[in-house]
């Protein structure tokens, strides 16, 4: 209308007369009106803040149940007492390098009444008189006998049982008053002997990068790592697959049944304490090399087919040989016996002439040359039992390796004692550290949603740690294991829950994209509404304080 | 009736086989059959058959039993297993009836139906759900969309054809993907499975370029328990690979596959017929069958035999091939013919590593091989038109002039096309072409039918049916296609919805084998809506709640003056100054002008 009154052509003549001065300026509003107007605008804006606002934020929001952050972290970095606990005594390993006190020896007179056998219970820092009642979580039985002939004490592990024979001279039976005879000396000793790989072990998985901590020599902790990283990760079950492989058509078969009865199962027995085991065997024929693979090369000297020991890796060809991993869970350990054609046979490994190696957390490789029959060109049809046993010795040794157990000491049941301790700590460790994971990621990505059942993981797991720990403490180590398994398992399945990560990826931009028709017509009269009002009150305060 | 015969022999030879070879505890057999048909086609049927004793197998030991799937079936509990994978359409006018009386092939796509040992059918659910996981990674396939809705339970389609001891307790599962394209990827873990792994046998001919080339292909997988009389069980695992290649198609070279025209000489013209100017020319139809050999056609060569087969004493000719004996045939040196007695057929003994072929010169034989007809011929199409309704038609014709064919259709139809089963009409034309409506209940003689739940099972429908001699019954059905859901809808919904084929059992045949028929897959298409509406309704309901807004709020908040009073209102706002300035600068613009004038 302003633009009109101004132009002077298209206006008639009394409409362009009226000048400013003549304007109707209209009456002031009533302060009535101006208040129903201030009503409507709050009216309008309370239903936004009142009502729209909490209904957005309602419907919008991600359930997250409540996680025991701190806890969880505190596991992580071992700040809670059962842990600080370890950390503490790892200390003292620093402070005292001639013992590692996380791990003491415990004596305990047993009440057998056939003599008076001291039994050593292998446990914690804790000088409690928590007794371990049974029977099981007893590591080593010292049966100490006088023989007659002797000049100094001599012991004897034996190589099936758990049981340590010292024998002594009788003339160095302590008397109560000396407070350091020999023989205790002695025993100490050879206690320390036996338990020394077991030691440094723990101390290793504890300390993590920390190198310095080890108290053995630089070989032993070497020797350990590399078992470490060669083995298996713990778990319920193993499956066991054994695969003979032959680039021919021969050996179509093997007297594997037979075998695994000789020569595996009783090493599998003495397992199931720890670990459950599945068997499954196969012939696969036409099994050719990779073609990234370089061939086998003749060497005159060894009049062998030797591999070079950088191209081992590349020996087994993956993506031909039918090796997938068994179903059910567990991992699976793959033992491979691949005869050679007899035009690339007898086929050994350049560097050290050996015949099977290991594949780290994957299984093991035996070459099988079998004897070639006067004026055969061909393998025989059919592996007899006989042929088989050097490579199931190999493949029951590559199995201890691969599920961590010790080198030392040479008895069996005594190691894998020591396996159930180390792979107690080292599931405790994994756990903590999963929580930890967990701890973080859910407060680094404020946007996936907690589950209650990831909740209720988490407590199990977090009870399950700190049972584990008091079982190792009062010595119950099968117990411990027991617990440190609940807690693995269900620290990873809080971890991996599918639902947390399973997010639709919808971007706030998009969704402000598609409600802008709405948003912007109406948001923008009411911002504009507000202001108005806003400086309408501010003029209207500043006025009557002036 | 001689294929038919002939075939029903091959497959009696084979059931006898097995009971003989059922006492031992572990074999193999290959066996590649070769049979020219019409139209310049060639039919190859792989057989490949290995048992493994009962005890092993349970055991884990494995030996020529692939111990990928091995494991898989025992996880899954299954007893008895076929897994079917197929590309093409069966033509049977041109060829004949089907390899195997069509119980080693499967509808288009994937086709699975296991017995599971469960106590109940919900954890035979389970367990066929935990099979088809598995079976899809093993064989690369989409077997794991094999959901309630594409699963159903057969009635009286499917009997076992292993022997098993409790067959209470078993659980059959029927799963289809008919939208499944079988390639390569299916074929590479096909051959894995094999003890010679198509290095040796017959298996060296597989080539995934020619094999998905065909007009037709199906593989096969069986796995199923046989025992014998005294209680000795074996497992039994059987893997076909029939394809029906095109010679001419197949005999060009792969660094040139595309078909040029002939130059004019080289043409074979009927010079019988008038032609008006040079460049015409009528073809003249070969009388002599194509030549063809095994290297041209597949490609490559046949290396030797795999050792694993005869390992029992027997021998057993790895190659036959079915023509007159006048015909002319050329093979590799070293290698043995045998001729059978029936006249037309001839096997090979292939020697043991050198490579093998086999070819065919063009020339004219006086007896060809008789040719027989198909039991039944069978064909299904969806008819109708509009977005709402359709029906379903399918026509059975019976050739035989003398006996009545009785069989089961068996239909898993997808829940969204929701048949009316009352509307079940039958028509059925004599050779005199005339059509008759009959009641469907004069055909029908019984009738299994289990109706589908939105969203969480397919229909089930198997009708027992009889045609009688020497006419065609036509068949038809209403239905009604449901309206998805908008995030139903996959990528491609104008493409059309695939149904599964459906499975034709015969019943009155005289030998013991089953005998299938599979009708082509067909392509529903639903009514698909306009993907970008959600959008738009977002859109448009916004403007309008926002026009209906504004208008109420200023109505509310604005105050109502008379229009000389908003001038004046106006000339004090910022928008009124604004436009102030720019007239007092236009007129001084215009008193310039004037000026100068």
């Amino acid at each position: 209308m302003t633009a009109k009154s101004g132009d002077p052509v298209s206006l008639p003549a009394e409409a362009s007369t009226p000048s400013k001065s003549t304007q109707r300026v209209p009456a002031p509003e009533s302060p009535q009106a101006i208040q129903t107007r201030f009503r409507v605008i709050a009216a309008f804006w309370a239903v936004i803040i009142f009502l729209g606002f909490p209904i957005w934020w309602q419907t919008t929001s991600i359930y997250r149940a409540h996680l025991p952050i701190q806890e969880m972290v505190d596991w992580a970095d071992g700040k809670l007492p059962e842990s600080q606990h370890l950390l503490r005594t790892t200390q003292h390993t620093l402070d005292d390098l001639n013992e590692f006190a996380a791990h003491h020896l415990r004596l305990k007179l047993t009440n057998d009444t056939n003599g008076s056998p001291p039994r050593t219970g292998n446990d914690g820092v804790d000088t409690s008189d928590s007794t371990p009642e049974h029977a099981a979580d007893i590591a080593l039985t010292v049966h100490v006998r006088p023989e007659e002939g002797l000049v100094a004490p001599r012991s004897e592990l034996q190589p099936h049982t758990t049981q340590l024979d010292i024998f002594y001279p009788p003339s160095q039976i302590p008397s109560p008053s000396t407070s350091n005879p020999p023989l205790s000396i002695f025993i100490a000793q050879e206690l320390q002997r036996l338990y020394g790989e077991e030691k440094a072990t723990i101390a290793h998985i504890l300390s993590g990068e920390i190198a310095g901590l080890d108290s053995a020599s630089p070989e032993l902790t070497e020797s350990i790592s590399r078992r470490l990283r060669r083995s298996m990760k713990y778990a319920e079950t193993y499956h066991l697959s054994f695969s003979l492989f032959t680039p021919g058509s021969a050996p179509s078969s093997w007297d594997i049944e037979a075998a695994i009865q000789e020569y595996l199962a009783p090493l599998l027995d003495a397992f199931a304490p720890i670990s459950n085991f599945t068997i499954d065997t196969q012939v696969q024929l036409y099994a050719t090399f990779s073609p990234m693979n370089p061939d086998p090369i003749y060497d005159e000297a060894e009049a062998a087919w030797t591999l070079k020991k950088e191209d081992l890796s590349a020996f087994i060809n993956a993506a031909e040989w039918p090796l997938n991993p068994s179903i059910g869970s567990g991992p699976t350990l793959n033992f491979i016996l691949y005869v050679p054609d007899p035009s690339q046979s007898p086929m050994i490994v350049k560097e050290n002439r050996a015949s099977s190696w290991i594949v780290p957390q994957w299984g093991g490789v035996f070459l099988l040359n079998p004897p070639l029959a006067k004026g055969q060109t061909s393998n025989p049809a059919y592996l007899e039992q006989d042929s088989l046993q050097s490579a199931f010795k190999t493949f029951s040794h590559q199995l201890l390796t691969l599920l961590g157990t010790p080198s030392t000491p040479s008895s069996l049941p005594l190691r894998l004692q020591t396996l159930i301790r180390v792979r107690a700590a080292s599931l405790l460790l994994s756990a903590s550290s999963t929580m930890g994971s967990l701890a973080r990621l859910t407060e680094s990505l404020p946007s996936i949603p907690i589950p209650a059942n990831v909740a209720s993981s988490v407590s199990t797991t977090l009870s399950h740690l700190s049972a584990t720990c008091s079982h190792l403490r009062e010595g119950r180590f099968n117990a411990a294991l027991a617990t440190a398994r609940v807690a693995e398992n269900e620290a990873e399945r809080s971890f991996f829950e599918k639902t947390m990560v399973g997010q639709v990826y919808f971007p706030d931009e998009h969704k402000v994209a598609v409600y802008l028709p709405l948003l912007g017509p109406i948001g923008v009269p009411l911002v504009v509404g507000l202001i108005k009002e806003v400086k309408r009150l501010v003029a209207a305060w500043k006025a009557r304080r002036v | 009736m001689t294929t038919f015969g002939f075939l029903s022999l091959l497959l009696a030879l084979a059931v006898t086989l097995w009971s003989s070879y059922a006492s031992a505890s572990s074999d193999y057999h290959e066996q590649l059959f070769l049979q020219p048909l019409p139209q310049s086609s060639l039919l190859a049927s792989f057989n490949f058959r290995s048992n493994t004793s009962q005890q092993a197998f349970d055991n884990q030991h494995f030996r020529y039993f692939p111990r990928a799937l091995g494991q898989i079936l025992q996880h899954a509990h299954t007893k008895e297993l076929h897994l079917r994978f197929t590309t093409g359409r069966w033509d049977a006018e041109s060829w004949g009836p089907r390899p195997w009386g069509g119980s080693k092939e499967g509808g288009t796509g994937v086709e699975l139906w296991a017995w599971i040992d469960a106590p109940d059918d919900d954890e035979a659910f389970g367990k066929w759900i935990a099979l088809t996981q598995s079976l899809s990674g093993l064989f690369c396939a989409s077997l794991n969309f094999v959901d309630s809705t594409r699963t159903t339970r057969p009635v009286v389609s499917f009997e076992p054809t292993g022997d098993h001891q409790d067959v209470d307790g078993l659980h059959l599962l029927h799963g289809t993907l008919p939208g499944e394209v079988v390639c390569t990827e299916n074929l590479t873990p096909f051959l894995k499975l094999l003890p010679c792994k198509g290095k040796a046998g017959i298996s060296t001919l597989f080539d995934g370029h020619k094999l998905f080339d065909a007009a037709w292909q199906s593989m096969s997988v069986d796995m199923r328990p046989i025992c014998t009389s005294d209680g000795d069980c074996v497992v039994q695992i059987e893997q076909t690979i029939d394809m029906v290649l095109d010679v001419e198609r197949s005999k060009r070279p792969r660094s040139n596959p595309i078909p040029r025209p002939l130059s004019n000489e080289l043409l074979a013209c009927d010079t019988s017929k008038p032609y008006n100017s040079e460049d015409t020319c009528f073809p003249l139809e070969k009388g002599a069958d194509a030549a063809w050999s095994i290297s041209e056609v597949f490609g490559r060569t046949l290396t030797g035999v795999c050792p694993l087969t005869g390992s029992d004493g027997t021998q057993e000719h790895s190659v036959c091939l079915r023509v007159p004996h006048e015909k002319q045939v050329f093979i590799t040196e070293g290698s043995t013919e045998i001729k059978k007695e029936d006249g037309f057929t001839r096997c090979f003994d292939p020697a043991p590593v050198q490579p093998f072929d086999l070819s065919i010169p063009e020339q004219t034989v006086d007896i060809p091989v008789p040719r027989e007809e198909p039991i039944l011929y069978a064909e299904r199409t969806i008819v109708g038109h509009g977005q709402e309704r359709g029906g379903m038609r399918i026509i059975f014709g019976n050739p035989s002039n003398t006996t009545a064919v009785d069989f089961i259709l068996f239909e898993s139809l997808p829940w969204f096309l929701r048949p009316y089963i009352h509307t079940l009409q039958a028509t059925i034309t004599g050779r005199d072409g005339i059509p008759t409506e009959i009641a469907a209940s004069d055909l029908v003689t019984s009738t299994f039918y289990r109706p589908a739940i939105d969203r969480e099972r397919g229909t089930q429908l198997e009708i027992a049916l009889s045609v009688p001699a020497a006419s065609t019954v036509t068949l038809t059905y209403d239905f009604e296609k449901a309206i998805l859901r908008y995030t139903e809808y996959p990528p491609d919904a104008n493409r059309g919805f695939n149904v599964a084929p459906a499975v034709i059992r015969i019943l009155n045949v005289e030998n013991s084998a089953p005998v299938y028929i599979r009708s082509t897959s067909l392509l529903l298409p639903l009514p698909t809506p306009d993907f970008s509406m959600p959008y738009n309704v977002i859109i448009l309901t916004s403007t309008v709640i926002a026009l209906a807004f504004g208008t109420v709020f200023n109505i509310l908040v604005r105050r109502v003056v008379s229009v000389d009073e908003a001038a004046a209102l106006g000339a004090q706002s910022l928008k009124g100054r604004l436009l102030g300035k720019l007239v007092a600068i236009r007129d001084r613009f215009r008193s310039k002008e004037t000026k100068v004038e």
